[in-house]
């Protein structure tokens, strides 16, 4: 007797999928913050503890500009990186302080 | 002072073992039984409950703790899920074939791969044949019975056995229900403290699990088997004891609802079954007459009872929550057992299975519908066409 | 089958998670005494032990005896209320809303503010804010797990209460004077049911008997 997986549910063999290399499209949790680091970017000594420190690499170093960039797509808010920060440079603002900088779900899984 | 509670499957089982005093609990999480061991720690932290808890390293150590523990002569209660179920599998017919009656509380999981933990009956129902008392719930008031009543089917010095008390997860052990607890007394009055026939002790040394010959394998599995058929009596002297004290009307083997003129039947164990009863009763008002019969165990299986309320009905759909992969039906487990218990009928009925519910798939209202078409149409045309049908996964009739 | 009015609760693990089931289970309760049939559990999916994930939780509340009680999700809430304001932000609370549904925010920020976040508010009924954390202090009352167990650190200590008042005031599904048996903050209870904020709009479904 036949069975026959629908079109929406099907699923890889033996569940066996591709790994996701760097930064990847599923799994978005910038809707996980409550509040953001904010950076003085005149404090900023570039000493790199912040990448260091995040535990989501979220910061990284913008050759053209040399300035630290903020990953907002995957920072969750943790505030390591402001409680690290040696030159006292990153701070903490509310999320909703900010109108955009959050990818909108439909769901959360 | 009876106390009504909303309580999950999960508390429920945790109140029952509370309840049952119990003095070793061994624990190590995971999702969904988790629940059960989180609640019973805090028990034992605040003092409602004396017993001794300890964390195994796996559930291979859990199960190994808790058969210690009860041949120390000590009430003993474990409990896992999904592959912790298989990872203890080593220990199993030890504990069953040493009548060791400690319990343990399985809340369903799928089996990996990968991690999924959906309900589904398989992490149980593959330890089947291991020699243990076993059978599901259906509601957590049920969890909370079943408890107390297979501790004592279990501690019974006619029979001895480990028992596992098995509920769907989520469904059951985390959705709450009304439960109504007892008094204490009450409690004491129908489970009586556990006596080991022979504990371990200095005065008196024996030894447990000694090495034997060949031929002295087949007369320990026949006195086992012979228990087996000693557990009914005593099944049905307890839940006499328990409607008496406890003032309810519990039926020994089988859950039969709408059974007295039904021309098609579901066997269905489980949660799922209360979505059965509401479909049941939809079918009815649109003169489909349809019955469900639920087993309250499934080893002892009840042969007898099962061949009783079965044979009027034309049509039998076994709804499968558990899958038998390269099975005789390439589908689940109730089938083969069903259809066996009615083999030796003058007058058959036809037999079929329906795989539902797996990996936590929940079995709507409309799946019965789809389940009662199928059945009504095998009564009419008198023949079996499939012996096993994926509901959601074939054509619509 | 008679109509079963679903609530959803959204929340933030481990910080808020007890919180948040307090919410659930003691309307739930509250909506039982009052004799009608009701269900209260947490999201099984939502793996809720990573701090700061969104989660949720539910309360289905009927007249009737509630057939389909194994669901995974309320696909289509009646109630929506949030206890966490960013969560808004970036997830699609309203989704599967029928029109005419309500929404209850614990926040102090105004309302026009926090319909800038919601692209689809026409969706709603009313929308109603209660600021829970100042009216009971910002505080995690305990880091109880999600997994089914009953909570044993009292119901609605903390921002709990607040929210259960403005939930009560507003859709008025259950009552006041059932709730206040329930929670341990009375005090915090009234609060929330004075100092809610409402805003209704054209679509408000009145089945609810708005109290407000």
């Amino acid at each position: 007797m036949p069975i026959k997986i629908p079109k929406d549910r099907e699923v890889p063999f033996g569940a066996i999928t591709p790994a996701p290399v760097k930064q990847q499209e599923l799994f978005i949790t910038s809707n996980w913050r409550i509040v953001r680091p904010v950076i003085d970017h005149e404090k900023c000594t570039r000493c790199f503890t912040c990448y260091i420190a995040c535990p989501d690499s979220c910061w990284s170093f913008n050759d053209k500009e040399e300035k630290m960039e903020w990953n907002w797509k995957f920072c969750k808010g943790c505030q390591i990186c402001i409680h690290e920060c040696p030159a006292d440079a990153l701070s903490a603002a509310p999320e909703l302080d900010f109108e955009d900088g959050v990818v909108r779900l439909e769901k959360p899984f | 002072m009876a106390q009504e509670k909303l309580l999950s499957g999960c508390a429920a089982a945790a109140q029952g073992a509370k309840f049952a005093e119990v003095e070793v609990i061994c624990s190590y999480p995971i999702r969904p039984y988790t629940a059960i061991m989180m609640e019973l720690a805090k028990l034992v932290a605040n003092g409602e409950l004396d017993a001794e808890f300890i964390h195994g390293e796996g559930e291979h150590a859990q199960v190994s703790v808790v058969l210690g523990a009860s041949a120390a002569g000590a009430r003993a209660y474990t409990g896992s899920s999904g592959v912790g179920v298989t990872y203890a599998f080593e220990v199993y017919s030890p504990a069953a074939g040493g009548r060791y009656p400690f319990q343990m509380a399985i809340a369903d999981r799928t089996l990996d791969p990968p991690g999924d933990f959906g309900s589904e009956h398989t992490d149980a129902m593959s330890a089947r044949d291991q020699g243990w008392l076993m059978g599901w719930a259906s509601t957590p008031q049920e969890v909370f019975d079943n408890t107390l009543i297979n501790y004592r089917v279990g501690e019974d010095p006619r029979i001895m056995l480990p028992q596992f008390v098995c509920q769907d997860g989520y469904f059951l052990s985390h959705i709450s229900d009304k439960v109504i607890l007892p008094e204490l007394s009450q409690v004491r009055e129908f489970l009586p403290p556990y006596k080991s026939p022979h504990p371990l002790s200095c005065q008196f040394p024996v030894s447990h699990g000694p090495q034997i010959r060949p031929d002295q394998g087949a007369p320990m599995d026949a006195q086992r088997a012979m228990t087996f058929l000693e557990v009914p009596k005593v099944i049905e002297e307890a839940v006499s004891d328990y409607n008496r004290i406890f003032g309810r009307k519990i039926d020994p083997y089988l859950e039969k609802y709408q059974m007295d003129d039904a021309e098609i039947a579901f066997f269905i164990q489980g949660a799922h079954a209360n979505t059965c009863k509401s479909a049941i009763r939809h079918l009815r008002s649109q003169g489909v007459k349809a019955g469900m019969v639920r087993p309250r165990w499934i080893r002892p299986w009840p042969t007898q009872q099962i061949t009783d309320a079965l044979s009027h009905v034309k049509a039998v759909g076994c709804v499968e929550s558990s899958t038998s992969y390269g099975g005789a039906t390439r589908g689940g487990n109730l089938i083969h057992e069903v259809r066996t218990s009615l083999y030796d009928l003058d007058k058959r009925p036809l037999v079929t299975s329906f795989m539902a519910g797996l990996g936590g798939d929940v079995i709507l209202l409309e799946d019965f519908y789809y389940m009662a078409k199928i059945l009504t149409q095998m009564a009419k045309d008198k023949k079996t066409q499939q012996l096993v049908y994926w509901v959601g996964f074939e054509e619509e009739i | 089958m008679g109509k079963v009015t679903e609530i959803t609760v959204w929340t933030r693990g481990v910080i808020m998670d007890k919180e948040a089931r307090d919410v659930a289970n003691a309307f739930a309760q509250a909506a039982k005494m009052e004799g009608k049939f009701v269900q209260s559990f947490d999201n099984y999916e939502d793996l809720p032990d990573r701090v700061l994930v969104t989660t949720r939780k539910y309360a289905r509340i009927s007249d009737e005896e509630i057939e389909m009680k194994y669901l995974y999700t309320n696909a289509h809430p009646d109630v929506v209320v949030i206890v966490e304001p960013t969560i808004v932000k970036g997830i699609n609370v309203l989704k599967g809303m029928p029109e005419g549904g309500i929404l209850i925010i614990n926040t102090n920020r105004p309302i026009d503010y926090m319909l800038k976040f919601i692209p689809n508010a026409d969706l709603l009924g009313a929308i109603a804010t209660v600021d829970a954390d100042g009216i009971s202090g910002v505080k995690t009352v305990d880091f109880s797990g999600s997994e089914g167990g009953v909570d044993t650190a009292g119901i609605g200590a903390g921002i709990a209460a607040p929210i259960l008042g403005a939930m009560a005031r507003v859709t008025g599904l259950a009552k006041k004077e059932n709730l206040a048996k329930i929670v341990s903050d009375v005090a915090a209870l009234e609060r929330g049911y004075n100092e809610v904020k409402l805003q209704k709009f054209r679509k408000a479904r009145y089945e609810f008997g708005q109290g407000a």
